[in-house]
């Protein structure tokens, strides 16, 4: 064939390709000497034309990971370094994710959805382990659409069978807490802004409980519940300074996000404070609002169960007998059973007069919104058997006429 | 969701004012064979306590049960009906309800018993399920032009770049369809079987006055959603611990528990308000028993833990 250079040996010109052993050698012709040989074609066209095994065969590729998968398993390590979880989780949320990608429902599926396969994995893993990460968190880890995450997440949990434990309101407090910048001595923190973590956390713990137990936290995202809670404590421990602070300017202080909600929970939060704050006799000589009832959290929180119980009246009718706590008996019995109201009762100020007590209800039961539409469709209705005729003119009131006809055609040029 | 039934009279007392139906548990499967019914329109039957003779002869097709009733108004009002145009028969096509109407959905006091064989009244919760919604389809059985259609009729919308169908919809029973190239039709928003039936009739009616030889072929009700409320809020957190299995909760996703339950296989929204919302039923009977199913479960976590 053509030569490619000249013979080191020699500097013949003359180089032939040959074959020894069906292996390439480049050789001069001249003196034999071989100037290259055992050229591996690197080409994937000579491979092919070679008709060599294919490599997928020969090395086993389909026992090996795929890239994909590779991809997606690093991913996933690196989500677990971030959220500097423990190598244990690390190790499951890697089966999960393996586990998964094999089955067809998210074999096929687009990218960003494997990558946000990976982040749920992550999130299943720690709530099993009782690690409280919210889907917020991975949601803004992932730059990934909520609705999409909740997809996968859903279909995940569906797919592989797993029970996934509700997030822990307890194990959230904590986590979200000491992510607070108050806890520490900062530039920007004024002095009687700073508090001790344990404190903050124990109240905070205190307050999302009672939140629970009056129904503010059932179907409501967790998170804002935490950051009002978070709020409030943190008010109360040392309220002289601090009551001026809005909470927007606690959450920047805090380096938090303010979430939406976060407002409306506070406000529910201070109703249900102003209601118990109503039944104790100390407190009751002060006309309290919503701003001064923050400085006696303490106190309401103390005698959380006797004040839930004397604050609001029962669903069923039941009265709690009163257990008294320094309350004066001319007060007059309390409310009877007959008072409770599933409407909207009067707020919490009317109550010096142990008058008519606001039910423990969810808020979407006290504050219903209005009906837009209403329920019961008509009695006829039920009496339609399905087989009744059709009369032709209520058929011919949905047809076109033939001016109407030609007035679209012109207009819209129906091809 | 207004539950209707809170103010009426104990379910199992003959003087319930609403006339019957009776879904029967065999008849279930067959919702092919539709059997005319003897015509009733000018009988008042709401004064008959149980099972009337015509339902004990229907006793193939559910959807033929019941009878039809004094249309103007003498049943006692318990809703608004609101939006809703009256749904009177076709003897008064254009006569809308001078007074709100009573739900459209009769209760039907005595599949009760077949569900629930003990007759106790605390046992059953006196709270029945209303129909929301009723999914079905049907075969026109001819090719249909789209555009032809969406060109003819008044009530038609096409928009072949956004979705490949003809979206019609009709005012009375206020439903929409969407009808398909193929043939075949989905007709959604109906408050009742037999309203879903008449419904996709008057599409293929529409259909066929439009000039394509349509039929109607394999009338199948695809799923039927209803709802209603146990008028005591419930703690979902407990729920979710106790019916692990079933349930799934995600505050952070969504306000209400899924309860996917096995028998019968029906999705329950649960909320926090009480409010329960039922749907992937075949048949109305299967939301019944859903319900009364769910409602031990749920009396359970009535009062705050």
């Amino acid at each position: 064939m053509a030569a490619r250079g000249r013979c080191p040996e020699c500097g013949s010109a003359s180089l032939v390709e040959d074959a020894h052993y069906a292996q390439q050698q480049l050789v001069c012709a001249a003196c034999g000497c071989v100037l290259s040989e055992g050229l591996l074609t690197t080409t994937y066209t000579d491979e092919e034309h070679l008709r060599e095994v294919a490599y997928s065969q020969s090395t086993g590729q389909k026992e090996q990971l795929s890239r994909c998968l590779q991809r997606g398993i690093r991913r996933v390590q690196d989500l677990c370094k971030v959220l500097k979880l423990p190598a244990a989780f690390e190790e499951t949320a890697v089966s999960y994710f393996q586990r998964a990608l094999e089955l067809p429902a998210f074999h096929l599926v687009s990218l960003e959805k494997k990558e946000l396969l990976g982040g749920c994995c992550v999130l299943v893993t720690c709530r099993q382990r009782r690690w409280p990460l919210t889907m917020g968190t991975v949601c803004s880890l992932l730059y990934a659409k909520q609705e999409l995450f909740a997809s996968v997440f859903l279909s995940l949990q569906r797919e592989l069978g797993l029970s996934v434990p509700a997030l822990s309101l307890a194990d959230l407090v904590t986590t979200h807490l000491s992510s607070f910048r108050l806890l520490q001595p900062s530039a920007n923190i004024p002095a009687p802004f700073l508090e001790d973590k344990e404190q903050l956390v124990a109240r905070t713990m205190a307050i999302v409980e009672l939140a629970s137990d009056t129904w503010l936290v059932t179907g409501r995202h967790p998170v804002p519940v935490v950051t009002a809670a978070a709020f409030l404590a943190w008010q109360s421990l040392r309220p002289g300074p601090r009551l001026s602070c809005p909470l927007a300017r606690f959450c920047r202080l805090a380096g938090v996000e303010l979430p939406p909600p976060a407002q409306l929970r506070l406000k529910e939060l201070l109703e249900i404070l102003l209601a118990m704050a109503s039944q104790l006799s100390w407190l009751r000589a002060f006309r309290l609002d919503k701003r001064t009832v923050v400085k006696h959290v303490g106190d309401l929180l103390q005698h959380r169960l006797f004040l839930l119980k004397r604050a609001f009246s029962q669903q069923d009718g039941l009265e709690q007998q009163d257990t008294g706590l320094g309350d004066s008996p001319a007060q007059g019995p309390p409310s009877s059973p007959a008072v409770p109201q599933q409407q909207g009762c009067p707020s919490a100020g009317q109550q010096q007069q142990r008058g008519t007590l606001r039910p423990l209800l969810p808020p979407c039961l006290l504050q219903p919104r209005k009906r837009l539409r209403a329920a019961a469709p008509s009695a006829a209705g039920a009496a339609v058997t399905g087989d009744e005729p059709i009369s032709d003119s209520e058929i011919e009131q949905y047809l076109r006429s033939p001016e109407e006809i030609r007035a679209f055609r012109k207009a819209k040029a129906w091809s | 969701f207004k539950d209707d039934f809170s103010t009426s009279p104990h379910l199992f007392t003959p003087m319930s004012p609403y006339d019957l139906e009776l879904p029967i548990q065999a008849s279930s499967q067959l919702s092919q064979s539709k059997e005319l019914h003897t015509d009733f329109s000018s009988v008042d039957l709401s004064f008959l306590p149980d099972v009337t003779q015509d339902n004990k002869e229907q006793n193939l097709s559910e959807d033929g049960q019941e009878t039809q009733k004094e249309l103007d108004g003498s049943l006692p009002s318990k809703e608004d009906s609101g939006v809703f145009m009256g749904e009177s028969s076709l003897s008064h096509p254009g006569a809308a309800q001078p007074s709100p109407e009573a739900p459209g959905v009769c209760p039907p006091l005595t599949p009760m018993t077949p569900i629930t064989p003990a007759t106790s009244a605390s046992e059953s919760s006196g709270i029945v399920p209303q129909l929301q919604n009723i999914v079905s389809t049907v075969n026109l059985a001819c090719k249909l032009d789209l555009k032809n259609i969406a060109l003819h009729a008044r009530n038609a919308e096409y928009n072949p770049k956004r979705f490949a169908a003809v979206i019609m919809r009709i005012r009375e029973p206020r439903t929409t369809a969407l009808i398909f190239s193929s043939g075949k039709m989905v007709c959604t928003g109906a408050k009742s079987e037999e309203q879903s039936r008449l419904a996709a009739r008057k599409y293929a009616r529409v259909v066929q006055k439009l000039g394509f030889p349509a039929k109607f072929l394999d009338f199948k009700i695809q799923n039927m959603v209803g709802s209603c409320d146990v008028r005591f809020p419930i703690r979902l957190e407990g729920l979710v611990l106790t019916h692990q299995q079933f349930s799934s909760y995600e505050p952070e996703l969504f306000p209400g528990l899924v309860y996917r339950m096995v028998k019968p296989r029906i999705v329950l929204l649960i909320f926090v308000s009480g409010k329960v919302v039922l749907t992937g039923a075949k048949d109305r009977s299967e939301i019944y028993e859903a319900f009364e199913n769910i409602y031990p479960i749920l009396r359970g976590f009535k009062k705050p833990s």
